[in-house]
């Protein structure tokens, strides 16, 4: 009798697990992180450091400079998070749409171009970080737009196309930022002339120096709020909107949602272009939240390639893409702390490289389910 | 019941690995600690030292500034991770936050290597008075009591390497020789190497002909390398690159152009070179290097830390006190190349040859040379 139940529990737990993307997603990131555990044990390191560090990035760390504890890691987290969310649902928003934008990439360094400009060549005014988010999201628009548009009307694969843009937006970059931009005043090669004092994202931190808890480390700028209105239009465009709708339908079948009555072409044009935007508003933020100077981009960072990632474990929505974003801000904030502790920096890559081939399981679990699926008729027909 | 039991014994066999590899990493710690005690009285210093992605395994830069970590507490790397360790960041916008969780670490002393630290170094040092901290390789920043900027004069240490290369030609009854010159991105640090490595070949030729290429990246070996091949094949003798990574292809040219038995030479920057331009047994491409001696920065640092004589602001690093040199590894370097480098050391020294760092002086100088490409800033 006991048996049976049990057995009952069992079958309903792994068709729970089957029928749950976010389960599948959960455990993806523990399978990850376990062979993380085990590489740094074959190295010969104890693997509490590892552990240690993705937790420190959550709750912060004790400062053994001034003796109290500091939350700076977990501000850390929420600031790496900004871009990777913004660049998850630049992925995701395509992704939903049947394209596969490699380009966010690209839409971040144009748009942080965008944003650049109009920080250094405009004189400070109050407010002017809106304006430049603003431009941001309208340049990394357009640059995904390019891209929609060679797909809707002469089916040029985006990704030859995302990826060819991506080196045209770095060099862009740099030749507006070294040859149009106004000179800075040292390491002319390195940075152009400061940023606009307005333009700067002002911190959303406590601060508080005194007591036990040492907050004013804690940094995190408005980009944050930013990202969290960026996650909700996602939400709200997608499920709540008939262009939400139609986009979606295209991305099931674009055939079919042409049959009904949708404008595909022009659902691809708009789906990258609202995709590009938000990986605009990305570039807008590390520029004028974390780096804060006039910078000339030597080599890509990656974010929006690791937006790819962020998307893939949040499942192209809008509240996974968020927790993963989340979760791949910890990895880099931990980074750093786990190299205090001696362990190898490799292993967060490989933890988040493993995490991405791991996501392929979802396609593995298809197949058992579709196993499943037919063991289940057999048996009704026996 | 079996498959509870097979899942426990495999939750044993889990948590018995971590147990023991828990032990050994206590172990090592404690063993490490001990060591130290008995080998050297630097063990209440701690230091981090913070590059960027490449690390300390760059075989130039940043491997020179952890070689002076290591000849200061001489324990044979058996204070790694208790006494100094190596943190590297990801991406630009890791700097500062890396430079706080390093403060939170408590370190006495934060070292940070190279031109892209120097934003995030000077408002790191401005918000933390109390942490002390040093940039290698940079001079150009607000001064602070806990920070100190050490600035090369790579001009000196260009020099020398332009002497030995012409002296080699010169050598070798080469007529009318051409030499070249590789930079990474352009800029007032890179020009530097340029100016003195002209002077020294001016020094020797006055009429030689001098050409300069900036691959625009630090990273892009196949750029000078191509590079390296037109000049070669136009006749150039020696090229000298200071490009970092790009510095690669011009050695990798040389080499095969050598195996190939012809006689060119590439010319190494930062560290001794020389290991990378082996081609056959005991033969290199790299005649010499320009060697910038990183290591001194760390070394006078944590020194200054130990002795309690830290005074923030712009240390030089120059011949004088020996930040700057070249390198003999090779032994086709001809005696009268060493020879004449020697002189050129000398007088440097004593003040008779003053080396210009900047492309506007030296053209002002030497207006036969035409036109380049550097860039003062």
């Amino acid at each position: 009798m006991s048996e049976k139940i049990k057995k009952e529990n069992k079958t309903s737990f792994i068709d729970w697990f089957l029928g749950s993307e976010a389960a599948t997603s959960v455990a993806v990131v523990i399978l990850g992180i376990i062979a993380g555990t085990i590489i740094v044990m074959c190295v010969g390191k104890n693997p509490g450091g590892l552990f240690k560090a993705i937790w420190q990035s959550f709750v912060g760390q004790y400062n053994r400079g001034l003796g109290k504890w500091s939350l700076a890691p977990l501000g850390n987290t929420l600031t790496y998070a900004i871009p990777y969310v913004l660049c998850g649902l630049s992925m995701g928003f395509a992704n939903r749409v049947g394209m596969f934008n490699i380009g966010a990439e690209g839409q971040y360094m144009v748009g942080m171009l965008a944003a650049h400009a109009f920080a250094v060549c405009i004189p400070s005014f109050p407010g002017q970080w809106f304006f430049c988010i603003i431009v941001a999201m309208l340049a990394g628009a357009v640059w995904g737009g390019i891209v929609g548009v060679l797909k809707a009307k002469f089916k040029i694969s985006e990704v030859v196309a995302t990826i060819m843009l991506n080196y045209i937006a770095l060099y862009l970059y740099r030749l507006i930022a070294l040859y149009v931009l106004p000179e800075g005043l040292i390491n002319k090669t390195y940075q152009t002339a400061p940023l606009a004092n307005g333009a700067l994202l002002q911190g959303i931190g406590i601060r508080i120096r005194e007591g036990a808890l040492q907050l004013g480390d804690f940094q995190l700028n408005i980009g944050f709020i930013f990202m969290l209105l960026s996650v909700l239009a996602f939400w709200y465009i997608m499920e709540k909107t008939k262009l939400g709708f139609s986009l979606r339908a295209t991305g099931f079948n674009k055939e079919a949602a042409r049959c009904s009555g949708i404008n595909d072409t022009n659902a691809i044009s708009t789906a990258m272009a609202i995709s590009g935007a938000f990986a605009g508003i990305a570039g807008a933020c590390v520029l004028l939240g974390s780096l804060r100077f006039g910078r000339i981009m030597q080599s890509q960072d990656n974010y929006g390639f690791m937006g790819i990632a962020v998307a893939l474990v949040g499942n192209s929505k809008a509240l996974g893409t968020l927790l993963a974003g989340i979760l791949f801000g910890a990895l880099k904030s931990a980074y750093s702390l786990m190299q205090f502790m001696s362990i190898p920096r490799e292993v967060v890559n490989i933890i988040e490289g493993l995490i991405v081939i791991f996501i392929a399981l979802r396609a593995g679990l298809e197949i058992v389910k579709a196993y499943r699926a037919k063991q289940l008729l057999k048996k009704e027909a026996r | 019941m079996k498959k509870v039991l097979t899942v426990a014994l495999c939750v044993l066999l889990a948590a018995s690995l971590f147990v023991s590899c828990g032990k050994k990493g206590s172990d090592k710690a404690a063993s490490a600690k001990g060591s130290d005690k008995a080998a050297s009285a630097n063990e209440n210093i701690r230091v981090a030292l913070l590059t960027d992605a490449t690390g300390i395994d760059d075989k130039s830069f940043n491997a020179a500034a952890w070689r002076g970590i290591l000849a200061f507490y001489n324990d044979n790397g058996a204070g790694k991770g208790t006494l100094y360790t190596n943190i590297t960041t990801q991406s630009a916008d890791d700097y500062l936050p890396n430079l706080k969780n390093a403060a939170a670490q408590g370190y006495d002393l934060i070292i940070t290597t190279g031109f892209t630290w120097a934003e995030a170094s000077a408002a790191f040092a401005k918000d933390y008075p109390n942490q002390k901290i040093i940039i290698v390789d940079v001079g150009f920043l607000p001064q602070y009591d806990n920070f100190i900027q050490y600035e090369y004069e790579e001009q000196q240490g260009s020099y020398l390497v332009g002497v030995a290369a012409a002296m080699q030609a010169k050598n070798d009854g080469i007529e009318n020789p051409s030499f070249g010159f590789i930079g990474g991105v352009p800029g007032a640090t890179i020009t530097k190497f340029e100016m003195g490595y002209i002077q020294g070949i001016l020094s020797v030729f006055p009429n030689a002909s001098i050409r300069d290429y900036y691959a625009n990246n630090w990273g892009a070996p196949e750029l000078a390398k191509t590079q390296a091949k037109n000049w070669y094949d136009s006749g150039v003798y020696c090229i000298f690159s200071a490009a970092g990574g790009t510095g690669g292809g011009t050695i990798d040219q040389a080499k095969e152009y050598r195996k190939a038995g012809k006689n060119v030479w590439a010319i190494g920057v930062d560290s001794d070179q020389y290991e990378d331009g082996i081609y056959a047994e005991g033969k290199s491409a790299v005649l010499t290097s320009m060697l910038k001696v990183v290591e001194n920065s760390t070394i006078d640092a944590l020194t200054k830390v130990k002795n309690g004589t830290w005074k923030g602001g712009v240390v030089a690093q120059n011949m004088t006190n020996g930040g700057v040199g070249y390198a003999t590894t090779n032994a086709e370097l001809c005696d009268a190349a060493k020879a004449a480098v020697e002189q050129a050391k000398a007088d440097i020294l004593s003040g008779k040859v003053v080396v210009l760092k900047t492309a506007k002086e030296v053209l002002e100088k030497y207006p036969h040379i035409g036109r380049l490409n550097a860039i003062d800033d």
